[in-house]
């Protein structure tokens, strides 16, 4: 028996080792026809993008029964580890609606399908070259953006009304406004470091726009030194120590691991503001009376000074490199971006669509409207930066919300916590560059 | 040492029985013996779940020793099993005394206490447990009521440590049900020649129950053991392992290491060193509980 048991051991340990010698990759050649079949598509997202896509997927079918479509859809909180999990175990969807940062941490050899191959099926004519860059890896096109967003502030206008205060439009302003919501025992606008990490975000976009540097470059160079950490942390604590948002310690006591807009404390008028991609706000503006959530100014410095904000890709589609149906995925893509009559089942959902003729679709029949679109027309007025994917990565937002969270329990202070997060982010970005 | 000779009384053929284990033996090598080895193999590499991954000796080990966050881990996995496993072994000790005296629908007790075990750590556990300890649930308002004020059960370790444990610890059924069937098995009449003597119940308790019940105590304990080391569920359900990961177990770092950040080969080499913990603690107790004379015998 222990002679059996060693064979089948060292069985074992050369087929690992087998397994991890190399895995051949077979990409599935487009015919340029449309075949019956069956595509799995992916997102993430709040109720009203779940319903609005659901329509859209009722929309394809009436159009092509023949190429079925088997939604698989959540909530943002563990998606990226569905998805890590669906694309490692080589079982990824064959539609998938990305994260930016996806590009950089899921690329590798067939990950995603180049779309340029797929140019008969997909129309990208809609697109500027400027929105599609953000889709490419060296010269292969492996996602189309659905739309550019960045993130805004939203605030409960009725708490507002009733306490008589005007949405801030300076940083001066917002934290002014911490006294008189201590006075009724609520909070203005709220900052986290979850999933979100707001916390962070706005103190990233209070340092760049005092100092022009930008935190991380597109190509994963850190323009931040150890000062502008410092900075930043300091800023969001000085947030804290206003009332203007809550501890780090409150909103976990109070919320526990729920999303904001889940939370009592939201629902309820506790918290009166959010700062939140306009291609998302609509799963906040969905838990409160309607026209109740309406979007603030972006916050300007003392001296008029507004950059700093930032926009990204919202979300990109992408096709998986593993797919058996490239043409069918291409088309479905196509339509899901491009087509009038999906452009208006979508609405806004997922922001204000990069394709002009989904623009133009929403505009002809008056649905360009509401927070996403509020949002994006301020932000066309700003001076934006771009956000660096790297800046997204999942470790990195690790390393900001550790920092923040030692700062706002006060186990260390502005000056160590930056250290510890400039020492983390230089050495994990030289990794990520390699 | 005589060898051992087999006999073969049914006279089937050699291949039978081989044949009969197979099923076992697929299962057993599909999906425990090949995912061991790949484990270690993968701990050796430097593996971001995409790319191939490269051989790297022991430097995963050497990171991981050198990482904060892991001593940080490691430290939360033994301090939350010290706490638990005691506390549980007590509890189901205690209930299952509780359900071993002759009462009318003793039954129905025994189904009712063990539910919870059934349930586990799911997400209807979670969410009801989740809404316990918010600043305004019950467990708030009860400590109120004790005259202990308000209590920062997710924002203060200690309390969020509190909450996982007495999760657990509300799932006392399974250690309960097999003290229960040890308890069932001690003779009565033991019991009632101490009674004729003028023995106590707690006397009774330490000289006869307990001696008598030491191996399936030893094996609860080993048991509970190995399960606390390898908590993950209830940290990443209802803290995500936080205030400050102060209780992020080994097991949430492996899932965030393997899933979050995709570094698998680093993952693996933490999996491997929570293996040999475990087996270390295992050899431990049975070294403190003098079991390794009594088998080497």
């Amino acid at each position: 028996m222990k002679k059996f048991l060693s064979i089948l051991t060292v069985l074992c340990c050369v087929l690992a080792l087998t397994a991890c010698a190399g895995r051949r990759s077979s990409v599935t050649e487009p015919d340029g026809s449309l075949d019956p079949c069956t595509l799995r598509f992916s997102w993430w997202g709040g109720d009203d993008r779940h319903e609005a896509t659901l329509a859209a997927i009722d929309l394809w079918s009436s159009i092509h029964p023949e190429i079925k479509i088997v939604p698989e859809y959540g909530g943002w909180d563990g998606w990226t580890e569905k998805v890590a999990a669906q694309i490692s175990g080589g079982t990824a969807p064959d539609v998938m609606q990305i994260n930016y940062d996806w590009l950089i941490s899921f690329a590798g050899e067939d990950t995603f399908y180049d779309l340029d191959r797929l140019s008969d099926r997909l129309d990208i004519s809609g697109f500027s070259d400027e929105v599609l860059s953000f889709g490419k890896s060296g010269d292969s096109l492996l996602a189309v953006p659905v739309s550019l967003s960045g993130r805004g502030l939203f605030y409960n206008s009725q708490v507002y009304s009733r306490l008589g205060e005007e949405f801030p439009s300076t940083w001066s302003e917002l934290t002014a406004l911490g006294e008189p919501f201590s006075k009724a025992g609520i909070y203005p606008l709220d900052l986290d470091i979850q999933s979100g990490g707001t916390a962070w975000y706005l103190a990233v976009v209070k340092v760049q726009q005092d100092t022009g540097r930008e935190f991380i470059s597109m190509d994963g160079q850190l323009g931040f030194t150890v000062e502008d950490i410092t900075s930043a942390l300091r800023f969001y604590k000085e947030l804290e120590d206003a009332h203007v948002t809550r501890t780090v310690k409150t909103r976990t006591d109070e919320d526990g691991s729920a999303a904001l807009y889940q939370s009592p404390e939201f629902i309820g008028g506790s918290v009166a503001g959010v700062l939140e991609w306009g291609s998302s706000v609509g799963k906040y503006e969905m838990v409160l009376p309607e026209g109740v959530l309406q979007a603030g100014p972006f916050l300007t410095g003392d001296d008029g000074s507004s950059g700093g904000w930032m926009i990204k890709p919202s979300l990109l589609y992408s096709v998986s490199g593993k797919t058996d149906h490239p043409d069918e995925a291409a088309a479905f893509i196509s339509f899901l971006l491009n087509d009038e009559a999906c452009a208006d089942v979508l609405g806004t959902t997922r922001g204000i669509p990069a394709s002009r003729y989904a623009e133009e679709s929403l505009e002809k029949n008056g649905k360009l409207t509401g927070l996403a679109q509020e949002c994006d027309e301020m932000l066309e007025e700003l001076d934006t930066v771009t956000i660096s994917p790297y800046m997204e990565l999942t470790r990195m937002k690790e390393y900001y919300n550790t920092a923040v969270e030692a700062v706002s329990y006060g186990t260390a202070g502005p000056d160590e916590a930056a250290q510890e997060m400039y020492d983390s982010i230089t050495a994990y970005l030289e990794k990520m560059r390699k | 040492m005589k060898k051992r000779t087999y006999h073969n009384p049914v006279g089937v053929g050699k291949y039978m029985g081989l044949l009969l284990v197979s099923p076992f033996l697929i299962g057993f090598l599909l999906f425990t013996l090949y995912p061991f080895v790949s484990s270690f193999v993968l701990g050796m590499t430097d593996y971001d779940l995409i790319h191939e991954p490269k051989f790297s000796g022991l430097s995963n080990y050497g990171d991981m020793l050198g990482s904060k966050d892991f001593l940080q881990a490691m430290g939360v996995t033994l301090r939350y099993c010290l706490i638990l496993v005691p506390l549980k072994l007590a509890v189901s000790m205690a209930v299952a005394l509780l359900l071993d005296m002759e009462l009318k629908a003793m039954g129905v007790f025994r189904t009712v206490f063990y539910v919870p075990s059934i349930l586990g750590a799911n997400l209807a556990v979670v969410i009801m447990w989740q809404f316990l300890f918010t600043s305004s649930g019950l467990a708030d308002q009860l400590t109120g009521l004790l005259g202990l004020g308000h209590m920062s059960w997710y924002s203060d370790s200690r309390h969020a440590m509190a909450m996982i444990v007495l999760l657990r610890l509300w799932e006392f059924g399974s250690a309960m049900v097999i003290f229960l069937s040890a308890l069932r098995d001690i003779p009565k009449e033991y019991h009632d020649a101490a009674k004729v003597d003028g023995c106590g119940s707690v006397r009774r308790f330490f000289a006869i129950t307990l001696p008598l019940m030491k191996d399936v105590v030893f094996l609860n304990l080993i048991l509970q053991t190995i399960a606390a080391l390898q908590e993950f569920n209830a940290p990443y359900m209802i803290t995500g392992g936080g205030p400050m990961k102060s209780t992020t177990t080994v097991g949430m770092l492996i899932y965030n290491e393997m899933f979050l950040y995709h570094d698998a080969g680093y993952a693996n080499a933490v999996s491997w060193s929570l293996f040999v913990v475990i087996t270390a603690v295992v050899l431990l107790l049975f070294r403190l509980t003098g079991r390794h004379r009594e088998e080497s015998i």
